[in-house]
């Protein structure tokens, strides 16, 4: 380097110079970040948008006011909320719990001995089998329909049945009557587990229609979720819904300490300002997936009636692990059956119509 | 890590003054410490060369050209050809000496950076500023002193 050059080094950019680099590395990075494309996750059946501000307002409220203490044990204002929706005269006949799934798993240790069996259909949520081996029970996986069903609970052992509606991971809902009929035709001893953390998608029969049911079945208990359609998963809030005559069952399932305040609030506020929303958008995703459903049979999937926030897709020649990989390359995530029972399918979670444009890009892209 | 002070996160727009860092257009390979010592040496060089010649600007120079002018006036027996010639004379070598300058300055930003120093800004103003004050105290001086109204008032005295 000449003496010259070696000066000329130290020499610093104009102004301008170097607002015309900043601009060019912004424009730079712009390009960058638009060309990106995010991974588009349909794996999980939670609902993805963010909390109304409401209910992230009413939580807040909550926290400020009063962390350091302990909440209401049983939620009343809650409960009588939920117990007016739900059309209930009665609001001893619900409890709030730590999201449904607890709520499950603390009816099963309830119910089972060590040694009995736990009934489900399968493909099923896979919680119900480790809820039942928790419970030292062990789970019975029950292919068919009500007929299988009745026949398997006139086994000897037979204390639960473990029923999602809509089902997770395949979306069928349980009519009303068929339920009305499983109830009629069980042992004294069975009691039915009714999981309906989805039902809130479905638009098959009325939302409540299985509620009306606890009246003449005291056997019959309902689990209800705001993790799903609600989109409060973060919150850890459910709620369990019995017969006229099960509040010693129910006093067993509710939590020692009850429900976090602050769960509380934001599910408060979640039925008071928000079920309008939720209403506009479970009519809005039932609209879609009827329409996603058609575009996957047009492509020769096989696709069950869902009536849940997913679907349950088969390809006539891949494996649902195969299908999964393939979609993850070109940017979506599925659900793989292998971990939900069924390993010829894969399960597709269903958000709106762009998403659903961008699954069907992929699938055409892959095959 | 943070190293910027007036990098704020974006929390405020724009910088202060004078805190923007020097952006070069490929890092500068500094030399050895020896290296780094004589351009300290070099660059104290250039500011006592910039020194001379502000101080030129404001005495030797003007003197000069007035001398010009004079010359010219005699040889051409015109006394607006000669202060014409004088002013020329004076803008081309102000102007003249203050481009020498502030190439002496640039240089001067770049042997101190070379030197080690984060230097930013020149330092002709601030010589030109010093020299500027240091000769209007010896014209002063000399006005009032030397030869001004106080030599005037006593030659005057010694008349009457």
């Amino acid at each position: 380097m000449g003496l010259l050059d070696y000066y000329k080094q130290f020499e610093g950019m104009t102004e301008e110079e170097v607002k015309v680099e900043l601009r060019e590395e912004a424009a730079e990075r712009r390009r960058k970040a638009l060309a990106r494309v995010e991974t588009l996750d349909l794996s999980q059946t939670t609902w993805p948008e963010l909390p109304n501000p409401r209910i992230v307002n009413a939580i807040t409220y909550v926290a400020r006011r009063g962390l350091y203490r302990y909440p209401h044990l049983q939620g009343s204002t809650l409960r009588n909320e939920l117990a007016a929706r739900h059309g209930l005269n009665d609001p001893a006949r619900l409890i709030l719990g730590n999201g449904a799934a607890e709520l499950l798993s603390a009816a099963t240790r309830a119910l089972i001995e060590p040694g009995q069996q736990l009934l489900t259909y399968w493909p099923s949520y896979p919680l119900y089998p480790i809820m039942a081996r928790r419970a030292h029970g062990r789970a019975q996986r029950v292919a068919g329909g009500v007929d299988e069903l009745l026949e398997a609970a006139r086994e000897e052992h037979a204390r639960v049945i473990a029923l999602a509606s809509p089902n997770d991971p395949t979306g069928e809902l349980l009519p009303t009557d068929q339920l009305r009929q499983l109830l009629e035709g069980l042992p004294d001893n069975v009691a039915v587990l009714l999981d309906e953390s989805l039902v809130e998608f479905s638009d098959a029969q009325p939302h409540n229609s299985s509620l009306e049911l606890l009246e003449d079945h005291p056997r019959l208990l309902v689990f209800r979720s705001f993790s799903k359609a609600w989109g409060l998963a973060g919150l850890r809030i459910g709620y369990a819904i019995g017969g006229p005559r099960s509040g010693d069952l129910l006093a067993e399932l509710e939590p020692d300490l009850g429900v976090s305040e602050v769960s509380q609030a934001g599910a408060l506020e979640a039925l008071r300002s928000c079920s309008e929303l939720i209403e506009c958008r479970t009519r809005e995703l039932c609209a879609e997936r009827l329409r996603l459903i058609a575009a996957l049979r047009e492509r020769r999937y096989e696709v069950s009636d869902s009536q849940a926030n997913f679907l349950w897709v088969a390809h006539p020649k891949l494996a649902g692990a195969e299908l999964a990989a393939r979609l993850t390359q070109a940017g979506v995530l599925v659900a793989s059956g292998d971990a939900l029972g069924e390993p010829r399918h894969v399960r597709i979670a269903l958000h709106r119509a762009s998403t659903s444009e961008r699954l069907l890009g992929a699938l055409d892209k892959i095959l | 890590m943070r190293s910027d002070p007036s990098e704020t996160g974006g929390l405020f727009v724009g910088r202060r003054p004078g805190t923007a860092p020097t952006h070069f257009r490929t890092p500068p390979e500094r030399g050895s410490s020896v290296r780094q010592r004589v351009d300290g040496s070099l660059a104290n060089i250039l500011v006592a060369a910039i020194t001379v010649l502000s101080l030129l600007c404001w005495g030797p120079i003007p003197v000069a050209c007035l001398w010009i002018g004079s010359q010219i006036d005699y040889l051409s027996g015109s006394v607006s050809i000669g202060i014409l010639s004088a002013f020329v004379a004076l803008f081309a070598l102000l102007f003249g000496a203050l481009s020498l300058m502030r190439r002496l300055d640039n240089a001067w930003i770049l042997v101190r950076r070379a030197a080690g120093h984060d230097q930013r800004t020149g330092i002709l103003g601030r010589v030109f500023a010093i020299t500027a004050a240091v000769c209007a105290l010896i014209v002063l001086f000399w006005f009032v002193v030397i030869h001004g109204p106080g030599n005037s008032l006593v030659s005057s005295g010694g008349e009457t």
